[in-house]
Formats: C-alpha cells, structure tokens, sequence
C-alpha cells in the first residue's frame, strides 16, 4: 500500500502511546507532588515572538515552519511552536506575572524542519519552568526534579553534565571581537561547532588558544572550578561567572548529586544565562535545562529571574520498559450465544457493571483485541452466563452480573 | 521554512529515452548575451531572441539539445525538479532557491562573466539606518522583496527582533522610505543603489550570470559534448557575450520627494499596463507628470496636490492595499481576486470598474488532451492519468481555490513568473492563465477548457482607509473623477 504519511511525520501507535502515557504520568505525578502546576500554550504563535526573544539562533529558524494566517495580509507570519519555554514565558508575562514565583510545567509538542525526513519533524517535551528566583537553590530545585523522575522510570545510569552559559559568554567576551565575528562564532557554538573557537582570528590569541584547551577539558566536581579560577589571565567578569557556577555545583556536591563538567555540552540555545544542564543515558541526551535570567525581559515582560528544562519525550520513551499492568488478568471479553436485542441488552448490563468494579471489558459480538483471560457468554434466557478462564480451560455457570464479578474478582485480585 | 524541492512524478526528465538534453534559457533582461554566448560557442538557437514568439526551439548544430524560454526567476527551480538539465539564469535566483530549500538537486557549474551584481539589504538614503540599529528591540521592520528567502535568511542573521518581509513581483526601490523601512534588491553595486536613493546597509550575496545544472542528470546522463563547448567558449580571447552592453530598465527613484501632509497614496502601474493606465488617467484631465512612457519617475504628480503616486507593480498593489501602504490602487481585477482568495478577510475592495485592460481568466490544456471541459479532464484522472495534476500558474490562489471546488483529488500547483504557456506539456498538465484574444495559446497549440471570470482594470481602496476622517471626503471625490472618465457615473 501506498503510504500517505507526510514525510517527517509518525504514528503512535497503541504499544508506543502506553509508554508514552507512562512517561507522562511519571513526569506528571512528580511535577504536581513538587508544587508545579500544568499550562498549555496553543500550537500556533506569531514569529516575532520566537525572533524578538533573540534566542533561537538563525539555523533553528531557518527551520521553523511557518506561514500566513488567512487574515495574514499585514504580513505577520504564524509559526507552529518550534519551542516550548517562549511561548510559556509569553503566558506567563501575559497571566502571572504579578505572581512572586510561579512554578510551571507542560507536555507539548514541537515543530521544526528536519532534512532527511528520517528523524521526526514533530517532536514532544516535558518541560518545567520556575520562575521569579536567582537563587542556586532554585537549579538545584529542578536538577533533583528531573533526576527523580528519571529514577522513578527506573532509568539507571544516567549521567549529569553541567556548563555555565555565563562563564562561556565571559570567555567570547575576553576575545575582544567584532561584534560581527562575535555573532558568528556563537552561532557556531551554538549549533554545537566547537572547532570555531580554534580557528578564531582574536588579538588575545593566547588566549584564544588557552580557551579552546580548556573547552577540551572535563572535570570531575567543583575542585575544578577552583583550578579554572586559578588560572592566570582570568579576568574579574569571568571569575564572577565562576563562583555563579560554583555555587550551584557546591549545592549539588552537599546534595550529593554527582555530575561532571563538560563546556562543550551546551548546544542550541541562546537563551540560557548561567548554569545549564543535561541528563544523558549512554548516547542518548534525555534531558536539558538551565537558567535564563533574561528571557522573560525579551519576550516583553519585567525583568525575572527564571530557570527550567525539558524532557526529549522521544527519547525517553526508548528507554522505558511498560510498566507490567497485568491487564489480561482483569479483562473480559463478553459475546452473546445468540445475537438478539435482549441478550444484546444483557451483554451491555454485565458489561457496565464489570466495568464499575474495575475491569475491563470489551465486546466480542464480532471479535476482539484485548489479551484476555476471561471470556464471558451471555446466554439466549436471562440471568444466565458461561464464564471462561483461558488461563486453566475451565468453564463456569452463573446467573447473575454479580456472581460473574465475584467469581473474576476472586482471580483478578492475584494482579492487583 | 525549507524542504527540498522534490521530482515532479510525470514532469522528471521526460525525454531521457530519446537523450534529449534539454536547457532552460532566460527571458528578457539576460537574453541578447545569452544569445551571443550560445551563438560563441556554436550551440545558437535560431529561434532565441527577443521578438520570439516560439518558446520551444533546438539547437542548430547539436540537435539533441533542446531549449525552452522561462522566466529567468523560474529557471533554478524548473532545473531543479528535473524538468530541465541545464539551465542559465543570474545566481540570485539559485541563491534565493537554496536559501528556503538547501537540499535542492540543482548546483552552478560555471559563472558566464556578465549580469554581475550585488544583493543588498538597503533602506531609504534619507533614513539612514545601519546595521547597528537592525537588532534594536521596539522596532517592526519593513521589508520588501522579490528574495523573501534570502531576506528572511539575513534578517534571522542580523538579530532582528520584530520583521515583516513582503514578497514582490518587482519594483522594490520603489518602496522605502515611505512604504517600507527595507528592501532586499539587486544592484550593480554601491554606487547604482545609491542612485535609486538607497544606502546599503549589508551585501546579502554576490550575483552573476550562470549555468546551473540538474544534480541527478550529471549523474545519470552523459552531456560531456555540451560542457566540452561551453568549456572551450570560455577560453575564447574575446567574449562578445561579456562586452555587450546590459540592459537598463531602472525608473529614476526620485530622490526630493516629500510626501504630502493629509493626502493620500495611490499606486500606479508599471511594465505593460503603464500605457493603458496613463491614457485612462489622460481621460480624466488631471494632468499626470512623469507617468509617461517618455518620462517615467517612480514618485509622478498631478493637479491634484493631495494624492501621492507611486509607480510600482499591478500584482503587489491588493496587498499593499491591504496593509495600508496604499488607500487607493488602479491594478487589475485578476490581482485583486488571487489577493482576496489568500486573505478572504482582506480590507481592499473595488471601487470602480475602469473597463479597460479586458482579459478573461481561463483554465487552458494542451490540443490533444481529449476532454473539453474540466468535468472532462476530472475524468481523464479519475482513470489514474495526469494525477496528480499540474497547473502551472502566476495566479497560485485562484488555481489553488478553483482545484478545490471542482473536487480535484490530487494536484500541484506551480508558481510561475510569467511565460506560463511553454510548460504545456512537459512541465505541467494545466495552466490558470489569462488571455484576451485566445492568439498566443493557439499558436502554442493549447486549448481553452473553463473560463474562470473576466477581468478589467480597476480602482481598489482599503475599507479603513475609507472610514477615516481626514481621507474619506478625498476619496470620494478620486472616485468621482474616475467613475466620470470610465463612463460608470
């Protein structure tokens, strides 16, 4: 058969949604038991929104998709949400702002134009965003958030490798560039080229040379930091930046978190001004966040302090095992011996009341999907019912919905 | 947004059986010296000159290579979805191409050494703006263009915060400082742009004529005779093709224009309207300056002291209309359709009906297709032909909303530059094109299947514009003075 599916789009299917929902869930319960609450922003923005915030580099919008509205004629383009942190800041500036701290979350998707075709051009996040605090317990806050709702998938293995956009920004700062070479360069880092810092053309060339040495490095705890201070040509700026990023690594190291130090780990984002993190699992990058004291001041509201991350959903969905829910043992399937309208009527009774005792019950009149263990016929005369348990071959007569839920209910109970 | 350009199902290499190589040459400005190239390295196309009426021709002395006239604009992109192998066009357009789909099969060859050109962000000389002010936060850019992908590009580049980019058919010098704050233009270089009043504020890319080719077609096919020619034109002592004079056509940008206070805008064509426009504006007696043939200025004047002209094309007039750059446009209905078929809320309206400038708009197949009506042509595809079907077109709304009601299941639209009637058949299946004596698709053996709805010259007007105090009683009495002279009082 032909396939009709855009290029860059997928299917979920049953089996994907039930770890997907998992996920979820996990992210979910855990948001809500520290104190988050759950937004959702539209699929649709205006570009300006995403341009004016300055913070997603010229590769990612060259990428985004986007069009003009039917009432477009003013030329405002419309984009499908490449991001999901500006259009949170934008509710919030828009709603909350009057709030000292607002502690959000969400799952959404996001859109953004990819080459092959072969990766998804629509992908989905979990994202947490604190604002109103500068304070290094507000990272720590939501680097412990995410580590647990890691471990409570039962994700092992997982590794947290910190940089410092200040620190970074600092160091292009020292290189005493045009400000055209200076965008450039970002832009390069930025999607992830950190060659570029070698091949600059500074007139600090020392230390031009000194940095793309250091970007190589990757330490272990903050004791690096302190040797990082220690350097000489350091200036005051950059040491500022440092003891940013220090007490935010000292916080975790009394927390008890451990992670390492990799520069060369921030990619993408403009946004971020201090700390930034990601969790990664073997090759696969799980999670990335940090601080971004300016964005809410760009996208048009009053200076505030923020900090948040982001699940890849797609990726963490690979690493999941289902949770075993031992469906079969509570499912029914429920056919009638004969199909007339008041066994019909029977089969929906039974069927309503199996379901209000917890179990699943699926119609069978003309087959069925479900795995499971009981199969239930509703006989031609009423109050009469043939049960089957699968699991042993054995048959039972009832007659009644009740004596059908306690004779399931008896067995269902051995899977919760 | 980018995406690449992929093979059309029907349209991709149609006559590789035969070794037929075929090469897309341009219309217009770039012809004379593409001609003279050709003629150098004794590939001529008897039929290839300006006073042409045959769009298909073959080579004189290589007779497998054949050669269709597009509009220059169209050339990278009819190259590369395989319509064409070869293709000669000025490397703005391949640039303006690449820039919205990079993975694009097409790449340049060889530059030709004439057309050299720059690309340049500019704004108005009187405004001067820099690049420093690009990324102040506060300010909504204006910017117009015939290269809205290179200028989108460039402006996620320089940071700017807040832009809106309008796509034009031309004329683009014409717009700031009044009606634009930038423009993404063609020049020869600094000193041109400067004579059209504009300063530049960065050079996006260089320009020059060039041959580009299909990727696919240099991997499959073997066209070492036809490169083996071209590359031993280039090692020709004199380049005939290189030293011919380039073509002009600016309109002076007048440059001690003040725009009236308390008046209103009113935009005028340019190109082949401008004669018919300017004899109908002769009839109401408001004696134009500087809107004739012999003299034409971007900004012209009247007796009437509260209307601003500006000389722009009829095609960009609706939404120009639309967004308040202009109250008042005389453009034709045609334009106006396609506008209000993309934005059906669109505050622009006709006014008045100036009756000239008739064509009718109409759905055109080649002579051998076996239907007469569109009904027809549903079911030539209804049996799995000419699916999905290709409509090539320069009025991409009209053809897109008139597939859809006539319940086309599957279809592509093509938007063209102009020169639409030689993608009959090879290149598309169908063409939304307009005509007035049905002459030129006879002569390209095509045949008319639906009329679509007539169109004439008309005056449009912004709703809003309409609505305002200061402009509505000028308006009214523009109006007046045009329902007079078109015989509609």
């Amino acid at each position: 058969m032909e396939t009709q599916k855009c290029k860059g789009a997928r299917d979920l299917l049953p089996q994907d949604m039930e770890k997907f929902r998992q996920v979820e869930e996990a992210f979910l319960n855990s948001c809500l038991n520290w104190g988050y609450r759950e937004i959702k922003t539209p699929t649709l923005e205006y570009i300006h929104l995403f341009t004016q915030a300055g913070t997603l580099t010229p590769a990612m919008l060259g990428r985004v998709y986007s069009f003009l509205d039917w009432d477009g004629w003013g030329g405002e383009r419309i984009v499908l949400r490449p991001d999901g942190t500006i259009p949170a800041v934008r509710l919030y500036n828009e709603n909350m702002a009057d709030q000292k701290i607002s502690r959000l979350c969400y799952i959404t998707n996001i859109f953004a134009f990819e080459e092959t075709g072969k990766e998804n051009r629509e992908k989905w996040q979990c994202g947490v965003e604190l604002l109103g605090d500068s304070n290094p317990t507000s990272d720590a806050e939501i680097i412990a958030l995410a580590l647990e709702i890691v471990k409570s998938l039962g994700i092992s293995r997982v590794e947290l490798k910190l940089s410092h956009a200040g620190i970074l920004k600092a160091l292009i700062e020292e290189l005493k560039l045009s400000a055209e070479a200076k965008e450039a360069l970002l832009d390069e880092i930025l999607d992830g080229n950190w060659q570029a810092l070698a091949g600059v053309k500074s007139s600090n060339k020392d230390f031009a040379a000194a940095v793309a040495a250091l970007m190589k490095l990757k330490g272990k705890s903050s004791g690096f930091l302190a040797n990082l201070k220690s350097l000489p040509s350091i200036s005051r700026n950059l040491k500022n930046e440092i003891d940013k990023f220090a007490s935010v690594s000292g916080l975790l190291d009394t927390l008890g978190y451990s992670y390492s130090i990799d520069f060369t780990s921030i990619k993408g984002f403009e946004y971020y001004t201090g700390l930034c993190f990601k969790i990664v699992s073997g090759n696969r990058k799980i999670c990335s966040g940090g601080r971004y004291d300016n964005l809410v001041g760009l996208v048009g509201g009053k200076k505030t302090p923020a900090c948040g991350f982001a699940f890849l959903l797609d990726e963490l969905v690979q690493l999941v095992k289902p949770w075993s829910r031992q469906k079969a043992d509570k499912t029914v399937l429920i056919r009638t011996a004969r199909e007339n309208a008041a066994s019909i009527k029977a089969s929906f009774e039974l069927a309503g009341a199996l379901r209000r005792a917890g179990l699943v019950a699926e119609f069978a009149f003309c087959g069925s999907q479900m795995t499971a263990r009981w199969k239930v016929a509703v006989q031609d005369k009423p109050g009469a019912f043939v049960i089957e348990d699968q699991s042993k071959g054995v048959q039972k007569k009832v007659k009644s919905a009740n004596d059908v839920i306690n004779f399931i209910g008896g067995f269902g109970k051995v899977g919760k | 947004m980018m995406s690449s350009i992929s093979s059309g199902a029907s349209g991709k290499l149609a006559n590789r059986a035969g070794a037929i190589t075929r090469l897309a040459l341009p219309k217009g400005r770039m012809l004379a010296r593409t001609a003279e190239l050709l003629d150098a390295i004794g590939l001529g196309f008897d039929a290839y000159n300006s006073n042409t009426r045959i769009y298909r021709m073959y080579s004189k002395t290589m007779p497998s290579l054949s050669a269709k006239m597009l509009n220059e604009r169209d050339i990278p992109v009819q190259v590369a979805i395989g319509n064409y192998d070869f293709g000669i066009c000025t490397s703005d357009w391949l640039q303006e191409l690449q820039a919205r789909y990079p993975a694009s099969r097409v790449f340049k060859i060889a530059d030709l050494g004439f057309e050299e050109a720059g690309i340049f962000l500019a704004g108005s000389t009187s405004s001067g703006i820099s690049r420093k002010d690009l990324s102040k936060s506060g300010v909504m850019w204006r910017i117009v263009t015939e290269y809205p992908a290179l200028a989108e590009a460039a402006a996620y580049k320089m940071r700017l915060k807040k832009f809106r980019i309008y796509p034009l058919w031309g004329s683009a010098e014409a717009y700031p400082p009044e009606n634009a704050e930038l423009a993404v233009l063609r020049a020869g270089d600094e000193k041109v742009l400067r004579s059209m009043n504009l300063t530049p504020v960065s050079k996006l890319c260089d320009s020059n004529a060039c041959i580009i080719a299909n990727s696919d077609s240099l991997q499959k096919g073997n066209f070492s005779d036809l490169l083996k020619r071209l590359t031993s034109g280039f090692k020709l002592k004199t380049k005939l093709w290189q030293q011919r004079e380039a073509v002009k056509s600016d309109i002076p940008n007048d440059i001690d224009f003040k725009a009236k206070k308390d008046s209103i805008w009113l935009a005028l064509a340019d190109g082949h309207q401008q004669v018919h426009t300017a004899a109908f504006l002769g009839k109401t007696g408001v004696n134009m300056k500087g809107y004739s043939a012999d003299n034409l200025l971007r900004r012209p004047s009247c007796d009437l002291d509260w209307v601003n002209f500006k000389v722009v094309r009829p095609q960009d007039m609706p939404q120009q209309v639309a967004n308040g750059n202009f109250d008042l446009a005389i453009t034709g209905r045609d334009w106006l359709v396609d506008h209000l078929y993309q934005f059906p809320s669109s505050p622009v309206a006709e006014l008045v009906n100036l009756g000239f400038g008739w064509v009718k708009v109409v759905a055109v197949v080649c002579e051998d297709v076996p239907a007469d009506s569109i009904e027809g042509l549903k079911r030539i595809i209804e049996k799995g032909k000419m699916t999905p079907l290709r409509i090539a077109t320069e009025y991409v709304n009209i053809a897109d909303k008139y597939l859809r009601d006539k319940h086309v299941a599957r279809y592509r639209v093509i938007p063209t530059w102009g020169a639409t009637e030689v993608y009959l058949p090879e290149d598309a299946d169908m063409l939304i094109e307009n005509t007035e004596t049905g002459q030129t698709l006879a002569r390209h053996k095509l045949k008319i299947i639906d009329t679509l709805f007539e169109s004439t010259a008309c005056l449009i007007g912004n709703k809003q514009s309409l609505a305002q105090a200061g402009k509505k009683a000028k308006i009214a009495r523009l109006v007046n003075i045009f329902r007079e002279a078109a015989g509609t009082r």
